[in-house]
């Protein structure tokens, strides 16, 4: 589809979003060319950092308004050829649309190729997006509010009630969920359409089983439809946080902290074929790439929409677009589904290949403070954020923290200066009987963690807390109680 | 108003300074003037703080003021690969409303000081960026899909690209300031070179440059006057214009600066041309009002361009072989029509020249510069 903003009264036409006619101030409406038609191509030969894969084709298409666009493809094509996009034939089949400055559209159109969503105007809907720490849109840490509110708009022009929706989610454990929400903008859109937010983790939960396993899920993803809006995202951790990973926040704090404690890789494919219903719309318009899945990563402008019924195929799918290894807990959600095979609609993976930053597994915001991460839970890696990024700045000899359940004595052999980070590591070292010059328990209060971990980094030897500093902590806890 | 001294580095790979590239090509101007940097009352450059060079070196103004020691108002004006031509036409502009006798006009741009692909992803930046940047479309791609379309339309054959390339390499053997100074290409070796985006060629291309070139525009009367002078800008990407294969910024650019040169497009004798790719030189023939529309094959293949026919272009050897450091071109032009003016060109010396004209382009025929020199006896 080729898209031109016309105005209404004279006629004057843009590629660019615009309200108003700059001329005569009249209304603008799109002009939707659907009859496309091949009448240039190019083959290209030379690499560039967007478009490393060589050769490709770009194609100029014209519709039957006239109108004009390039798009890029690996496949051969004659000048004078119909331009078609096939819609999906198998049920795992993945949208991927690129955004030409609307992204309503370009969830419309994944929608659209995937024969449409299946709701009926009465269905209950959930929808589930990412929203896991404060931060500002730009910082790509959460979906996007422009994203959710073209989402919502969709779904409304599906019949949906605006009272049948709500938008559901909770922060990363520690955080809270609407003051995540409020930053991230994400309050502001449901307000604006009416829609309900709701914390995730102040209601009810059902107990469900699932491959031997024991969860207790949001109940609301248990009577609803699902629609899984999760932002494409680096992990430091898990390789990506993208559609399964969001489905992670549908379960309370307990149940979260056992799926990590027990193998998150493991679990989470469980619980994703427990939670029937659920349609993912990605927003990968500006993903993450680097350290995500936090402030750490930096935005990634791949002006991308994603869609499927699959999770799985669609997280394989992105992986593939962006040149990340696919995690094992993707490919062992769908039975080691083969990439190759997916049947991909909109978009040629070829033609999107563009590698993002990769994170690395064992950095934090600190320079000299690294992780041995043992698949340590969100209240963990929260600590962990929160005091590496404190201590920015004050440089000091390295120190490696163990987190996670899981720790192997491989993982840990050759390191150093080793803290253990959380209740989990600090009990699996202990079984491990591995030495170690400090632990911080994850319930001590935080000024007290980052006074340890600040000896740490600038001490040589085995620190220790003394009663001054205890003092001090509650101290400066106090004081930053008061002023806030 | 007019020209009273031009100044250019070598076009090449050499890896001095930005700063270093801007003072000796200012150094030149201020020689070929007879005047100093006290004689200076205004200066305005052109760069595009490209990336990929290293220097990491924003507001270039004032490290004009910086390297010449100067305070005084000087404009930055970057226009893409039309910078030195729109530096040019700030000047006339400010010269023509303002106080100022001397104004140097600078353009400097430090391309090649990075791997291809950086290079490449630099151009890409000029290009719109949702429509063509994410589908893959620098800036030989670009002007592939135009060349194309000019060719369907206008039975223009790969070897009328050949031709345009092999004239601009001759003239650049002849050119000591060129990138291809005294490096021979033959035909065979154009015809046969690489596609870089189909139908274009490697030959086809334009080849990126370090440099700069600097002029000074005065009040003062010299030998050469700058009679027309004129800017336009089109939309940035070509498929959004009715034509691609005729650029409106081009013809309305060249209508007004012939009609503030009281000329015709045949009253040219000379003309350096905006030869990103071998395609825009012919598109441009036809609209710089050279010959009708479709007809700029048939320039190149009776050799009329030639150094030696009825209107050469490109007697530096163009961008395509003298080199396109972005920034630096239009000026580079007006620096290679002037010497030409005086007879000083030497073993590519045209006779008898007076007007003179020249088009510079940034993006595919966005924006458009075009001015007119006339000799003054």
């Amino acid at each position: 589809m080729i898209i031109r903003w016309v105005c209404e009264n004279c006629n004057k036409k843009w590629i660019y979003p615009v309200e108003k006619c700059v001329y005569c101030k009249g209304n603008i409406e799109k002009q939707k060319g659907s009859k496309i038609k091949v009448v240039g191509i190019t083959k290209v030969t030379i690499p560039s950092p967007m478009h490393p894969i060589i050769p490709y084709n770009i194609l100029l298409l014209q519709d039957e308004f006239g109108n004009r666009i390039p798009r890029k493809t690996m496949k051969e094509y004659k000048i004078g050829d119909d331009f078609v996009l096939q819609k999906a034939k198998t049920k795992d089949a993945v949208a991927v649309v690129k955004v030409k400055y609307d992204v309503y559209e370009a969830i419309k159109e994944s929608i659209e190729l995937l024969n449409g969503i299946g709701l009926n105007p009465n269905d209950k809907i959930l929808v589930k997006p990412s929203v896991i720490a404060a931060a500002y849109p730009y910082q790509a840490v959460n979906t996007n509010p422009d994203f959710l509110n073209a989402l919502l708009i969709v779904l409304f022009e599906h019949g949906i009630k605006k009272e049948n929706i709500i938008v559901a989610e909770q922060a990363l454990i520690g955080s809270d969920a609407k003051d995540a929400a409020s930053k991230a903008g994400i309050l502001e859109i449901c307000k604006k359409n009416g829609v309900e937010f709701v914390d995730i983790s102040k209601c009810p939960f059902e107990h469900i089983e699932s491959d031997g396993y024991t969860f207790r899920v949001f109940n609301e993803a248990l009577k609803r439809k699902v629609i899984n809006a999760p932002i494409m995202k680096t992990n430091f951790q898990l390789g990506i946080s993208g559609a399964l990973e969001n489905l992670s926040r549908l379960v309370d704090e307990k149940t979260q902290r056992n799926m990590y404690f027990d193998n998150i890789e493991k679990t989470l494919p469980k619980l994703a074929k427990a939670i029937s219903n659920i349609f993912t719309v990605a927003d990968a318009t500006n993903g993450m790439q680097g350290q995500g899945p936090l402030a750490l990563g930096e935005p990634a402008f791949l002006n991308l929409v994603l869609a499927s019924r699959n999770a799985a195929a669609l997280d394989s799918v992105f992986c593939e677009a962006t040149m990340l290894p696919i995690p094992q807990y993707v490919t062992d959600y769908s039975d080691n589904l083969d990439v190759k095979k997916i049947e991909v609609v909109g978009n040629e993976v070829d033609a999107l290949k563009y590698p993002i930053k990769q994170p690395i597994a064992t950095d934090t915001a600190h320079p000299d403070i690294k992780v041995i991460d043992g698949k340590s839970c969100p209240s963990c890696l929260n600590i962990m954020y929160n005091l590496t990024s404190k201590l920015v700045g004050l440089r000091g000899e390295q120190i490696n923290l163990i987190m996670g359940s899981m720790p192997t004595q491989d993982m840990i052999n050759g390191k150093e200066r080793l803290v253990v980070l959380g209740d989990c590591a600090i009990k699996k070292i202990w079984d491990l009987r591995i030495k170690h010059i400090a632990k911080i328990d994850e319930n001590i209060g935080e000024v007290e963690q980052l006074v340890l971990l600040k000896k740490m980094l600038t001490t040589e030897g085995k620190p220790k807390i003394t009663p001054v500093d205890r003092v001090k902590s509650k101290m400066k806890k106090l004081i930053s109680k008061v002023i806030g | 108003m007019f020209i009273k001294g031009v100044g250019m580095t070598e076009f090449g790979i050499k890896e001095d300074a930005s700063s270093h590239l801007v003072y000796e090509s200012a150094m030149e101007a201020l020689n070929d003037a007879d005047m100093s940097m006290n004689d200076v009352d205004a200066i305005v450059i052109s760069n595009n703080d490209i990336l990929s060079n290293g220097e990491r070196q924003r507001h270039s103004a004032s490290m004009v003021s910086s390297l010449f020691q100067k305070k005084m108002p000087i404009i930055a004006v970057p226009a893409g690969c039309a910078g030195g031509g729109t530096a040019l036409w700030t000047a006339v502009k400010l010269q023509k409303s303002g106080n100022y006798n001397n104004i140097l006009v600078i353009g400097f741009e430090k391309m090649v000081s990075n791997i291809s692909k950086r290079i490449t992803d630099e151009m890409l930046m000029g290009t719109e960026r949702i429509y063509e940047q994410t589908e893959g479309m620098n800036f030989p791609a670009e002007n592939a899909l135009v060349a194309q379309q000019y060719m369907l339309l206008y039975d223009v054959t790969p070897d009328d690209l050949a031709l345009v390339a092999f004239k601009n390499h001759k003239n650049a053997f002849l050119n000591p300031k060129a990138r291809f100074y005294k490096k021979k290409v033959s035909l065979e070796e154009i015809k046969n070179s690489p596609i870089v985006a189909s139908p274009l060629r490697l030959f086809d291309c334009s080849i990126p440059a370090n440099g700069a070139s600097a002029l000074i525009l005065s009040k003062d009367k010299t030998d050469v006057e700058i009679t027309g002078s004129a800017e336009e800008t089109d939309y940035l990407a070509p498929f959004e214009r009715e034509d691609m294969t005729s650029w409106d910024a081009s013809k309305l650019a060249a209508d007004e600066a012939y009609k503030q040169a009281g000329i015709a497009p045949d009253d040219v004798d000379i003309a350096e041309i905006h030869d990103a790719f071998t395609s825009v030189e012919l598109i441009s023939y036809e609209d710089l009002g050279f010959c009708r529309k479709g007809e700029g094959k048939e320039m190149v293949r009776k050799g009329l361009t030639n150094i030696d026919g009825r209107m050469p272009v490109n007697t530096s050897g163009g961008l395509k072989a003298k080199g396109h450091p972005i920034s630096a071109t239009g000026v580079s032009q007006i620096y290679e029509l002037v010497k030409q003016m005086r007879n000083e060109a030497g073993e590519r010396q045209v006779s008898n020249v007076k007007h003179a004209l020249a088009q510079n382009i940034g993006g595919a025929g966005s924006t458009v510069t075009v001015h007119v020199l006339r000799k003054v006896n």
